[in-house]
């Protein structure tokens, strides 16, 4: 028993699942699901499609290269059984996989590095700019001491976001 | 599945091309042909100047067909096109070489010899008959 990879998203197959397409040049296609099967159909390019992971490691949204992926390359050479062997294999295949996630949450961590303090300076501009649709302008003219509304709640945030803003 | 009527390249060098499928000798009204199947055909387009001519009734067995198999282990195979070998009444290849990959169940006992002749490589391609396990 042999776990395949889905030709056009990358993703495990295991038995019972899948297909398996064979072309009159012995080339042989597997497929996870049929919603691979019909994207290959269509002659969509794997490398251009959003949702399948040669895309998103060609296009860095994901660990690309690493040694950790160096365990599963296919090996078409059948292993002598050798009880040690499989022992430490099956240990280092819990430990690597721990190893390959903890890579991957940095990688995610490294690409979303900077997104909180853009998204807070995003929500701080959009809510200035957009306050005329929250509160009246006449509302706002009544207290001239304050650029926003006095509900609670948003005072509170925008008080916080701009002294953090103008701290950063 | 290959009905009859259903038009199945030949993966040989027998000389035909192309053949139509009339039957699947031994059962009365047999509609279903699938692959490692023998059928009856006939030749409806023949390489020039070779032995089986247009409209000559030969027998074959089914090699590829784009329906494909389901095998036990839950994987579906389906092939690029429909073929077939020419074969005698014996089960003897009648070409000396298969085109293209050919899958296992083909390998009945009128088929075992034909997918188990050594074929020459077909242009340059490494395995034109390939065992599917």
């Amino acid at each position: 028993m042999r776990l395949e990879k889905c030709w056009f998203c990358s993703s495990t197959i295991y038995p019972g699942h899948g297909m398996m397409y064979v072309r009159n040049d012995a080339k042989i296609f597997r497929f996870c699901r049929s919603k691979c099967h019909k994207n290959f159909k269509m002659k969509r390019n794997p490398r251009k499609v959003k949702w399948t992971k040669i895309y998103r490691k060609l296009h860095g949204k994901e660990l690309p290269q690493d040694t950790t992926f160096e365990l599963e390359r296919k090996r078409n050479r059948p292993e002598r059984y050798d009880r040690n062997v499989v022992e430490d294999t099956v240990k280092a295949m819990k430990k690597i996989s721990e190893t390959r996630e903890e890579r991957e949450a940095q990688t995610l961590a490294n690409r979303m590095r900077g997104k909180k303090t853009q998204q807070r300076r995003e929500d701080l501009a959009e809510l200035q700019q957009g306050i005329h649709l929250v509160k009246a302008p006449t509302a706002l003219l009544e207290e001239p001491s304050l650029t926003l509304p006095k509900e609670k709640m948003k005072v509170k945030v925008s008080v916080e976001q701009e002294s953090k803003a103008m701290e950063s | 599945t290959i009905r009859p009527q259903t038009y199945s390249n030949v993966a040989d060098n027998s000389g035909a091309r192309e053949s139509m499928r009339i039957r699947v000798p031994g059962a009365s009204n047999r509609q279903y042909a699938s692959i490692g199947d023998m059928i009856v055909a006939v030749v409806r387009e023949a390489v020039p100047n070779m032995p089986p001519k247009g409209s000559e009734v030969v027998r074959a067995v089914i090699a590829r067909t784009r329906k494909g198999l389901n095998r036990d282990n839950g994987m579906a195979i389906r092939f690029d096109d429909n073929a077939a070998v020419a074969i005698d009444r014996e089960g003897n290849p009648k070409g000396t070489r298969v085109f293209g990959p050919v899958a296992r169940e083909s390998r009945e006992c009128h088929f075992a010899k034909t997918v188990s002749s050594a074929p020459e490589v077909l242009r340059g391609i490494r395995r034109n008959r390939m065992m599917l396990r």
